[in-house]
């Protein structure tokens, strides 16, 4: 599949997933933990495009989740629009650096890559909510804030396979390459 | 291998998201109401669906229970219409008395129904999102609440679509006093809530306040927010700490379950 196309459909599944997410209730039994889907389907842009194309991706990732969750309170800013362009360009860039691998048919790659960005993401909105509420409420940490992390990260994992072998009987995956072909 | 060039586009768009990030909280919030204004409509079928989904699982009733039920309603409806009219004719009494000790005349709100039409997905953050929006009259700083009692405050506001800040968030914060005493405090929501329904905690309170469980807690109606006497919840426990007394409220309302609401939007 042209690569542009992919682009295009990733983009649409992003938008639509980040709607879909706001119906699926949090699991009662993790605690309040949530499915995250879109740093299953970024992640699986940023290992089947190249560098370019998975930039765009991240920027439209990144801007439209920051849209979705934006908290502004007053003249307050929670976590500021643009953070989390900044995680999806770093995340794609580390993930970029794997797709040599990916290409020669690690489809775990995807799996764990997946985990790790769900996991980085809210791990990182808690740090920020945490040093900027610091002088308000101070320091919290439960362990329910690690079920919140870790929880979603699991999902992410369990799900991402579905989607791969989902994608690729589709047609929309690239064939795996073996030996130097894999490194052009 | 990578082109340079390529990791030379991904430092300008790092640098990029990060003059984003300095943006005004203005600026951001009216993004933010445009982008919920192109995601109104697919939240909106989404919310329908779900809808749809709920009332086709829930058992029927029978067509005689309906009946009785249409009955009951429509004998309440009535009661209701009386008990209004006569509580006007008080309002209106009650503002002249007012008037005449030279008081400050007390407003009617005006209220608009909304639909709670998506929730959060986030981990961090209890808000919920409605189908109204500034075409109805909404702006920010709006106190959203139920029959029952409050249920927080509208944030972003875009043409048709608003997000709540729910009173379980640790960023809402209402002026609040307690039924039958002199006591005021601080209620917000926590950061981490153990409960689906969520709990508050009040606090600012001196340290003999001594509440005790089951005594209820309006607003305040101090900070020009939320008007004073919407109910918030009752206490569920006191506790003394080093420089003052914190108590934690069951809210009015259970919020994870909540589905029509109201917008107070001005006074009549």
């Amino acid at each position: 599949m042209n690569r542009w196309i992919l682009l295009a459909i990733l983009i649409v599944l992003v938008f639509l997933t980040l709607a879909l997410q706001e119906f699926i209730p949090p699991l009662a039994v993790f605690w309040g933990a949530r499915i995250l889907l879109v740093p299953v389907f970024f992640c699986f842009g940023a290992l089947e495009l190249p560098l370019l194309l998975m930039l765009i991706l991240a920027v439209f990732t990144g801007l439209v989740s920051d849209l979705m969750i934006l908290q502004v309170i007053g003249d307050r800013v929670e976590i500021a629009l643009g953070w989390s362009i900044v995680a999806y360009v770093l995340m794609g860039s580390v993930l970029q650096g794997l797709r040599t691998i990916y290409l020669r048919g690690r489809w775990e790659i995807h799996a764990f890559g997946s985990a790790f960005c769900t996991i980085a993401i809210l791990g990182g909105q808690f740090l920020m909510i945490t040093a900027r509420r610091i002088d308000e409420g101070g320091l919290v940490f439960d362990w329910i804030v690690l079920w919140r992390i870790l929880v979603p990260g699991s999902v992410a994992l369990l799900v991402s396979p579905l989607i791969y072998f989902g994608a690729r009987s589709l047609g929309m995956c690239l064939e795996p390459r073996r030996g130097r072909a894999a490194y052009r | 291998m990578t082109r340079p060039i390529n990791w030379i586009v991904a430092g300008v768009v790092v640098i990029g998201a990060l003059a984003l990030t300095s943006m005004q909280a203005d600026s951001m919030r009216s993004l933010q109401a445009a982008f919920l204004s192109v995601m109104g409509p697919i939240l909106g079928v989404g919310s329908d669906f779900q809808r749809t989904v709920n009332a086709a699982a829930e058992p029927k009733k029978p067509t005689g229970d309906l009946r009785r039920d249409n009955e009951q309603l429509l004998e309440e409806v009535r009661t209701l219409r009386t008990t209004n009219a006569l509580l006007r004719d008080l309002e209106v009494e009650n503002n002249k008395l007012r008037e005449a000790l030279q008081y400050r005349e007390r407003s009617v709100f005006k209220l608009i129904p909304a639909r709670i039409i998506s929730r959060d997905a986030s981990a961090w953050w209890n808000t919920v999102k409605i189908n109204r929006g500034f075409e109805d009259g909404i702006e920010p700083d709006h106190p959203v609440l139920t029959e029952s009692g409050l249920i927080g405050k509208t944030t972003t506001v875009s043409k048709n679509i608003s997000t709540v800040l729910l009173i379980t968030d640790e960023n809402c914060r209402v002026a609040a006093k307690v039924e039958g005493t002199r006591e005021q405090g601080i209620v917000s929501g926590m950061r981490v809530q153990k409960g689906d329904a969520g709990e508050l905690q009040l606090n600012f309170l001196t340290k003999g306040a001594n509440l005790q469980a089951g005594q209820k807690i309006y607003s305040a109606g101090v900070g020009g927010v939320f008007p004073s006497g919407i109910p918030i919840g009752t206490v569920k426990s006191f506790r003394v700490r080093e420089l003052d007394g914190q108590a934690i409220i069951e809210p009015a309302e259970d919020i994870s379950r909540v589905e029509d609401v109201f917008v107070i939007v001005g006074v009549k």
